[in-house]
């Protein structure tokens, strides 16, 4: 026999904010719930899950709210300022929303070299230019020098609806297919690479803004719901729409598309590029009635080139993931508990 | 996920058409690495093995092996103010008594993440204020990186540099598994990293002395299932012996020169496995020769025996008695956001694969 006394008081003690509440799996859910339930809704959603990438404030206008800190600041394929907006205005543009303002706050560590730190702002001026997206408030706070890691920048972006549709995971049904826009992990496998000085000259971050590719299929009916891949990668996003819908998720290892270089990134560090950060890859499910229209739609964008379907939403296994493996196998694809750190060998 | 998944798939089905042709018999299979366990539970391979063959995970993470005495010595020292820890991300978050790296990291103690131990060296020469702690686990794979770098530590006059060596070896812990009745275990998957250092003869008494025919075998999935077909010819044939699947890696001799490396630095000694208790000449110390870069020495380390955590079953999961299931805190007060024990934080721990996967097929359709 044991103790109750004793295992919860080492469960207590377990109990501080770590990275792994900062991971985007089983903890963070934890941690905005703690957070959620203390607040008046001011949602508009019909949406029926918290779990959308943003959230309807009225009929048609949209908001998203994110923050950014990164090491290194700088990465193959962008950097910090990018990073910012990317993030934000893909939020809004996986549910068919037209990325219009934004509100930026950036905490500034002292000590900064003012170059540097143009060079991000001038990134992400840049992304906002070509979204046509303006910068519509602001606030600067500079910090004593090590009282933070740099520099932190948090994006609010709102916009306004251009799908009369509001996609959500709530329209998913049997029998829709599930594609991602492009090759997984790339950003994850980039900055793991960089933080643990694998030294890879051909990898680089897929940070992209995908309104460009979006805008395009905003008026089809056939698109059910829309994720944006980030913090736990294509493995969270999967395991969400099971749980949020009820129903069952079947995907093949094999379809899914992912590069050599991350695939070694992932080999020689222990990750699993199912739960590696994307940054400018989504996740689509839709009626498979407008399969051609949407794929060849999305397929004319750059970022979206690659573009696959991996697999389809079924009515058995409710509220899990399955993948058959490449050998013939079925994996259950659960959601991640906490930081993925490098194993030992 | 790449362009090979076809012919993957088709010689998947070819070997497990040949491993239940051959098989007649229930039997249980040890893996006895890690990497093995997260790689069968990855590619779903007990979805496809025939149902009479029932894979157990043995003590092949060297997180999960780590005595619970060992971490809390190590914890003390990292409260130390001038010491700087360094690990591998692995050991970050297993509990010891009353905390963990992580949670150290958390209050501000300067805890890093390293992935080679070489890193240690640079950390050491660039804060010549700080005293570096090596916090070193890991079996015959990691031991002679540590050996490499505290040769270049000795070398180069370090003195702010020490390592905790809690490495261990993998032959006595099969020996010490071999000869427990109260294991059945009717072959064993051997590591093939560990064995592309060690070659196959440390293997040998395996099938000789107790019987049990043994396979060297890699981490893709059809090596491993070549390697379970290996060992179910060799039951069904009634003739033990040592074979290897994984010929293209390791050579039977071993790496020479890394042996050398863990010669010149290492003796063996005696080291106590969580949940298995001591085992005869299964540790690396430090030799007398580089005691200066020893912590155990330099820091007057002292490790108290410590009850493990109370219902935590982790040492029973480690030799095969029981699956993570059979576990009364599994899933209900264990879990990888909140471990008692060392099987459920390390990614490669077999309790934490079996959370992760929910098991693999056992859950599939419920």
């Amino acid at each position: 026999m044991f103790s109750l006394l004793q295992i919860s008081g080492r469960c207590r003690k377990l109990e501080q904010i770590t990275l792994g509440h900062g991971s985007g799996g089983r903890l963070t859910e934890q941690l905005i719930k703690n957070i959620t339930e203390l607040f008046p809704s001011g949602r508009k959603d019909p949406s029926v899950s918290d779990l959308e990438d943003c959230t309807f404030l009225s009929n048609d206008i949209a908001v998203t709210i994110d923050s950014f800190t990164v090491s290194p600041r700088i990465f193959p394929g962008g950097n910090i300022g990018k990073l910012a907006v990317c993030g934000s205005t893909n939020d809004l543009a996986v549910r068919g929303v037209r990325p219009e303002w934004l509100v930026m706050s950036v905490v500034i560590e002292e000590g900064m070299d003012m170059e540097e730190f143009n060079g991000y702002m001038e990134s992400a001026a840049a992304v906002c230019r070509d979204l046509g997206v303006k910068l519509s408030a602001g606030d600067t706070k500079v910090v004593p020098r090590n009282s933070l890691d740099g520099l932190f920048i948090t994006t609010c972006a709102l916009g306004t609806a251009d799908t009369p549709f509001y996609w959500g995971m709530n329209n998913i049904k049997p029998g829709d297919r599930i594609a991602v826009t492009r090759s997984i992990g790339a950003h994850g496998a980039t900055i793991g690479a960089a933080r643990y000085d694998l030294g890879s000259k051909t990898l680089s971050s897929d940070c992209a803004a995908l309104w460009p590719a979006i805008k395009e299929i905003t008026k089809d009916r056939s698109v059910r719901a829309m994720r944006d891949c980030t913090r736990g990668g294509l493995g969270t996003v999967l395991c969400e729409w099971a749980e949020g819908t009820d129903l069952g998720i079947e995907i093949e290892e094999k379809e899914i598309p992912i590069s050599s270089e991350v695939i070694s990134v992932c080999d020689v560090l222990g990750f699993d590029p199912l739960y590696l950060a994307c940054e400018g890859c989504a996740a689509i499910v839709f009626d498979p009635e407008g399969e051609d229209r949407i794929l060849s739609a999305l397929a004319r964008h750059k970022d979206c080139s690659e573009i696959k379907i991996i697999g389809e939403v079924v009515d058995e296994h409710k509220k899990m993931v399955g993948m058959k493996t490449d050998i013939g196998g079925m994996r259950v694809i659960d959601m991640p508990v906490a930081e993925m750190l490098p194993r030992i060998c | 996920m790449n362009h090979s998944s076809d012919s993957r798939s088709e010689k998947g089905s070819i070997l497990v058409r040949a491993i239940t042709r051959a098989s007649s018999q229930n039997i249980n299979l040890m893996e006895v690495c890690g990497t093995h366990t997260v790689s069968i539970f990855r590619h779903g391979l007990r979805t496809i093995i025939p149902e009479n063959i029932k894979m157990i995970s043995g003590p092949g993470c060297p997180v999960c092996v780590t005595d619970q005495g060992d971490i809390d010595a190590a914890l003390e020292l990292a409260e130390e103010d001038m010491v700087t820890m360094a690990t591998y991300g692995d050991m970050l978050r297993v509990p010891g008594t009353s905390t963990s790296l992580a949670d150290l990291k958390a209050r501000g103690r300067d805890i890093r993440i390293i992935t080679s131990a070489s890193q240690c060296i640079e950390i050491a020469e660039k804060d010549p204020q700080k005293e570096i702690v090596f916090f070193s686990v890991g079996f015959e794979t990691t031991a002679p990186a540590t050996a490499s770098m505290l040769l270049e530590a000795q070398k180069k006059g370090l003195e702010n540099l020490s390592v905790i060596s809690l490495h261990k070896r993998t032959p006595p812990v099969l020996e010490t598994l071999a000869s427990d009745p109260g294991i059945k275990i009717d072959g064993f998957i051997l590591p093939g990293h560990v064995s592309v250092i060690l070659g196959h003869d440390p293997y040998r008494s395996i099938p000789e002395r107790y019987g049990i025919p043994s396979c060297i075998t890699g981490f893709e999935p059809e090596d491993i299932l070549s390697g379970i077909f290996s060992i179910v010819r060799q039951i069904e044939e009634g003739k033990p012996r040592l074979t290897s699947v994984y010929g293209r890696v390791v050579k039977k001799e071993g790496n020479i020169k890394a042996k050398e490396l863990m010669a010149e630095v290492f003796e063996y000694c005696d080291a106590r496995w969580r949940g298995i208790g001591e085992i005869k000449s299964s540790g690396l110390a430090i030799k007398e020769k580089y005691r200066k870069l020893d912590a155990q020495y330099k820091w007057n380390l002292k490790t108290k025996e410590v009850e493990p955590p109370a219902g935590c079953r982790c040492g029973d999961v480690l030799s095969g008695r029981i699956t993570p299931p059979e576990c009364p805190l599994f899933r209900t007060i264990c879990t990888p956001s909140s471990p008692v024990g060392p099987c459920m934080v390390s990614s490669e721990g077999s309790c934490s694969a079996y959370y992760r996967f929910r098991g693999g097929a056992e859950s599939w359709n419920r």
